[in-house]
């Protein structure tokens, strides 16, 4: 089966060069989408051994994730992996949140940092802000699942082709769990272990994520 | 009365330089038609003040007609904005949709993916 790794990246280039070789090293293979950085992000990427697509203008990271999906659905792959830029993910996870889908006992597979207490979430995000995206995701989508934002997730290529997701910016993440939700597919968590370089997304991002999602319903 | 006569010579003067951009050809014919009802109906807004104000009283408000009006227009303003942001947000995804299809492939791997 061929996995097909994606790594959304802007200005990544602190992390990507690791990132990259060590999931070539783990022997999946691997796309990096770069959105537009303004570092050196394309090029030790490049290095890296990864193949690169390069956004024209910076778009977010729903769009770039949408841009490696199509690609490489188009160029075969039959299971696509969605994978984080900055360290923050580790690459050993990738083979247990592959491994329902290989088994055939699910179509999509869901990375969470609260299946087990191995990921040091910050108290703010693990006591306010995860509780309440919780409540906001079951409220909107009927979404009930352990992570409500998780950005480490797999799917088929069955899956991938009818996914079809609007949002350019973090607001892909909550987006994404909905049309899963909906799409009546058989969905699987499994913990996974975050390593925390940076707080991520605070409480002003979560009301922009809101504001997006209420905007992309209306219009 | 200098109010009113100050307000009919401003609503004039945009309404001359609605038929000026008209004939230069710089607005279009449905904008120039929103513009000339819009003018026209602030015209009438302001002659009638009078009238108006009795007819908003008869309608249960307690403030004169022309606050009615700004009410009214804030509330207008509010629904434009509110429509233009869904206008964007459909020209940022056609964007989005525009950036896809121009993105470039800066390394490419002997073993394709």
């Amino acid at each position: 089966m061929k996995v097909s790794v994606i790594v959304p990246a802007y200005n990544e280039e602190r992390w990507i060069f690791k990132v990259v070789q060590e999931i070539i090293r783990a022997g999946y293979d691997v796309l990096v989408v770069d959105d537009c950085s303004k570092d050196r992000t394309v090029e030790l990427a490049s290095k890296a051994g990864a193949h690169v697509l390069c956004h024209v203008i910076n778009r977010g990271q729903g769009a770039a994730l949408r841009t490696g999906t199509n690609w490489s659905l188009k160029h075969g792959a039959d299971i696509v992996v969605h994978f984080d830029a900055d360290g923050q993910f580790r690459v050993e996870d990738v083979a247990r949140v592959i491994q329902p889908i290989t088994h055939g006992t699910a179509d999509i597979v869901l990375g969470s940092r609260f299946l087990d207490r191995t990921t040091n979430v910050p108290l703010g995000k693990r006591f306010l802000l995860m509780p309440l995206a919780r409540i906001i995701n079951d409220l909107l989508f009927g979404v009930r699942l352990s992570d409500p934002q998780s950005g480490f997730r797999a799917f088929t290529a069955s899956v991938g082709h009818q996914l079809y997701w609007r949002q350019d910016r973090m607001a892909h993440a909550s987006e994404l769990l909905a049309l899963m939700v909906r799409g009546h597919w058989r969905i699987q968590e499994v913990p996974i272990t975050v390593i925390y370089h940076e707080f991520g997304q605070g409480f002003f991002g979560g009301l922009k994520i809101l504001k997006d999602l209420f905007l992309k319903r209306l219009g | 009365m200098a109010q009113i006569l100050v307000a009919v010579v401003m609503i004039c003067f945009f309404l001359m330089k609605l038929y000026w951009q008209k004939r230069k050809g710089a607005v279009s014919s449905a904008e120039f038609i929103f513009w000339l009802v819009f003018w026209f109906g602030t015209l009438i807004l302001v002659l009638l003040l009078k009238p108006l104000d009795r007819f908003v009283a008869s309608l249960g408000f307690s403030v004169s007609a022309i606050q009615v009006a700004v009410y009214l227009a804030i509330a207008i303003l509010f629904y434009f904005i509110f429509r233009l942001r869904l206008k964007l947000e459909k020209m940022e995804e056609s964007l989005t949709k525009i950036n896809e299809a121009l993105t470039k492939t800066k390394s490419q791997p002997e073993k394709d993916l």
